[in-house]
């Protein structure tokens, strides 16, 4: 039982997860935040690999509400660090609706299909801070204008992060979809809609709109090209595991 | 045959994927890329379709995964070619359209991946890829309704119709999921083949997986083609370009008709949801039509015309004329289509021309002409009940004597002939030289329509669906009782037919006339003028939700 409740500061959930989130506003620097969402909810999934007795049904449950919290919430959360963090926390949660049918393969690629494109995101916090001193949906928008690369990054990381298809996240949806309850599958299709509520919220706050902050200079090429590349290593690498998983 | 529909799929990938290699700033390769690849595109649809029409064989095939199989039948061929060519003319259309916009790279891209995506989801072959086209048609379109990046208007609607997109998407993917889970195969044609085989299967609390399935894909459909209450966000997409406008009105929003054409397999045994697909397509055709003759914006107009027409195609699909709605979706995407591209050259022409008729004394002392006359008002009447039932009655026995026998063709043919004695009426009321040479050319046109439409239909009903055991399986599950549906008939028919004497009683006594305004009739008017508070309680739900996500952020702030 201890294992299983230390899991659930790993694969977070509610008010356990104030680990995780508190860790992400503590840390400043981008790319510790990138590992540390990669890394987190893979040790909770060794722990809970190591735990002999079934999940029980109320921890099932327990996700759910946590994970429906956290997208509830999602939806007015401007600042992109805590953004990502939040629906990290979301999405990792539902990992134990896999946890109850003892699937821990799928459980470690579940959990990385949906921290990977968070951890980006909390990549694309650093220009965002370099350059207008926060990374804030609605405090300067129009980035389509201005930046447009980092404007095409961060439309599809976050269209990635909420499960479009063709990324990875869609596929473990539909997985965790068919292996759920009548009631959980609804759920989970409810919280889902709300990501991409949240979603479409914070990009208007960001990309479009009338650009106010005129001459900043957009990222560079090599490291668009770079972030783009893990982007797209990410889809195909997905759609070969996911199509042929499932 | 195969590699046929792989490349129809493939043609506009690579037209997004070479625009995407082009140089900055090259519009007229662009445009001259896009453009030729969608008639390559379109070529290969027809090619399809003929090699359909000569090899009758439904083809399936496999990417080797659990999903990316594409299927080959009728209904694939007739929605690709249909397909291609609105994008076509949509492609061709912007080319000058959109010059002067910026994105014009950007636009042809997510023109050439939204028609790939509209082909993958007619072609797939498996639950999955029809529901990752599925999902992708809604995200396109929300950056093609969002082109203008900087007005906030064209921002606010294109969410509006991305989130009631995803609304729809979800029924349908627990559709997907309650399939998988009776018969463990997401292959399209071995599921239909497993649910004729097993109909009965049972469900969630213990209900028929047929009845569940049908009426989530039911509700799915409701939200892709604009279904009440799932409406309001069809009419703001005029917000977007024009050419969006003309794919999404003529194209996009179709998906519904053809989705429940799809999984016609199950609709069968799930008669009761047909009966609410008729309920609702009935609700919205009205709704859609009083909405349309209230505005004073031609796209808004148009757009609330769709909604109208999308009723009438479900009401069609309600009845069982499955392949009558994919009928009408194909010929209601041509005539939208063209209504859309031609609204900027009618405001233009509006603005030069006003079109009020000039009165019966200016006509006959200036343009020395006869004053205009109408038909006497009884003999008007008797044309209008009698002459579009006879038309229509004819028509339906040339083409199949059994057929007048079916529920689903006797409400048709009811609603044929409601549509065209209001031509008549309509006719009736225009004032014309020689009123009765201009009731005959109508008349003779109404034939000419009817007839062609029947003709049409008809061998649209043989080629979509050329099993006559499914044909009479989809009319006999979308009937009812014979006395309850003889009843309704006689009271609707009643009621029509002593509205219609009256008012042409009225029009030709001269009381036509509005009269003064009363209470009520301000509130019938405000309540059309909102939209029938359907907007509203939308606002007020989603406001509600967002201050509840703010004050519990406030609350826990990081946590």
């Amino acid at each position: 039982m201890a294992l299983t409740l230390a899991a659930a500061i790993f694969l977070p959930l509610f008010p356990f997860s104030i680990v995780l989130n508190g860790m992400l506003m503590r840390l400043s620097n981008p790319y510790a935040r990138f590992l540390l969402l990669l890394l987190w909810p893979q040790i909770g999934i060794v722990a809970l690999s190591f735990t002999n007795q079934a999940i029980p049904g109320y921890m099932v449950i327990w996700a759910l509400i946590s994970s429906a919290h956290y997208a509830l919430r999602l939806l007015t959360i401007r600042d992109l660090g805590l953004w990502a963090g939040f629906l990290a926390s979301s999405s990792l949660a539902l990992t134990w609706g896999l946890a109850a049918h003892h699937a821990p393969i799928e459980m470690h690629f579940f959990a990385l299909w949906f921290s990977l494109p968070a951890a980006l995101l909390t990549l694309l916090t650093g220009p965002l801070v370099k350059r207008f001193g926060a990374a804030y949906a609605g405090l300067y928008g129009g980035l389509a204008s201005s930046m447009p690369r980092l404007s095409i990054l961060l439309v599809v990381t976050v269209f990635a992060a909420i499960a479009t298809p063709p990324s990875p996240g869609f596929f473990a949806m539909l997985n965790l979809l068919q292996r759920q309850s009548w009631p959980a599958a609804a759920a989970v299709s409810i919280i889902w809609l709300f990501w991409s509520w949240a979603a479409t919220k914070l990009l208007q706050g960001f990309v479009f709109g009338a650009d106010r902050r005129h001459g900043m200079p957009d990222l560079g090429r090599k490291s668009t090209l770079l972030y783009m590349s893990v982007l797209c290593a990410f889809v195909v690498t997905g759609i070969y595991i996911t199509g042929g998983a499932l | 045959m195969n590699q046929l529909i792989a490349l129809l799929l493939a043609t506009p990938l690579l037209s997004a994927l070479l625009i995407l290699l082009l140089p900055n700033g090259k519009r007229h390769s662009v445009a001259r890329v896009s453009v030729s690849l969608s008639a390559l595109t379109f070529v290969i649809a027809g090619i399809s379709l003929a090699v359909y029409l000569f090899h009758p064989h439904t083809h399936w095939l496999s990417s080797g995964q659990a999903w990316g199989s594409l299927y080959l039948d009728p209904l694939t061929s007739v929605m690709a070619m249909a397909v291609s060519g609105i994008s076509l003319v949509v492609h061709i259309y912007a080319v000058r359209y959109m010059a002067e916009e910026p994105g014009y790279a950007r636009f042809y891209i997510l023109l050439d991946l939204m028609t790939a995506s509209i082909l993958l989801m007619v072609a797939a072959g498996d639950l999955i890829t029809l529901l990752v086209a599925w999902h992708l048609i809604g995200v396109l379109l929300y950056f093609l309704l969002g082109h203008d990046l900087v007005r906030p208007a064209a921002q606010r609607y294109a969410f509006w119709s991305f989130f009631t997109y995803r609304v729809g998407d979800l029924p349908l993917i627990l559709a997907s999921v309650l399939l998988y889970r009776a018969y463990g195969t997401f292959a399209i044609p071995t599921l239909f083949e497993h649910i004729t085989a097993n109909p009965d299967a049972q469900t969630v609390f213990g209900l028929p997986l047929t009845f569940v399935v049908a009426m989530l894909i039911a509700l799915s459909a409701f939200a892709r083609s604009a279904q009440f209450p799932l409406h309001t966000w069809l009419p703001y997409t005029m917000e977007g370009p024009t050419p969006v406008s003309a794919l999404m009105h003529a194209g996009i929003v179709n998906a519904g008709g053809f989705i429940i054409n799809r999984f016609a397999p199950v609709f069968i045994h799930a008669g009761f949801v047909l009966h609410i697909v008729f309920a609702v397509g009935m609700i919205t055709a009205i709704m859609g039509s009083v909405l349309m003759l209230t505005q004073n914006d031609i796209k808004k107009s148009l757009g609330y015309s769709t909604m109208g027409q999308m009723g009438f195609m479900f009401v069609e699909c309600g009845v069982g004329a499955f392949s009558l709605a994919i009928y009408h979706l194909v010929a209601h995407g041509l005539f939208k289509g063209t209504l859309f591209l031609d609204a900027g050259s009618m405001i233009g022409n509006a603005r030069k021309q006003d079109g009020v008729p000039h009165d019966d004394i200016y006509t006959f002392v200036v343009e020395r002409k006869p004053i205009a006359s109408r038909m006497p008002w009884v003999v008007a009447a008797a044309v209008t009940v009698v002459v579009p039932f006879l038309v229509l009655w004819v028509s339906r026995w040339l083409v199949a004597g059994d057929f007048i026998g079916q529920q689903g063709a006797v409400i048709l043919l009811f609603f044929g002939w409601a549509t065209g004695a209001q031509l008549l009426f309509a006719t009736y009321r225009l004032r014309a030289d020689n009123p009765w040479r201009l009731m005959a050319m109508i008349i003779l046109s109404l034939i000419i329509v009817v007839f062609g439409y029947t003709v049409i239909e008809h061998a649209f009903n043989l080629f979509l669906y050329p099993d006559e055991a499914l044909r009479n399986r989809i009319y006999a599950a979308a009937s009812i009782p014979i006395g309850t549906f003889e009843t309704l008939v006689a009271i609707l028919t009643a009621t029509i037919v002593l509205g219609w004497i009256a008012v042409y009683y009225s029009t030709a006594n001269g009381k036509q006339k509005s009269g003064n305004t009363s209470a009520a009739r301000l509130a019938v008017y405000s309540l059309i003028s909102r939209e029938f508070y359907v907007s509203d309680v939308y606002t007020w739900l989603t406001q509600g939700i967002l201050r509840l996500s703010q004050r519990m952020n406030v609350l826990l702030r990081w946590v």
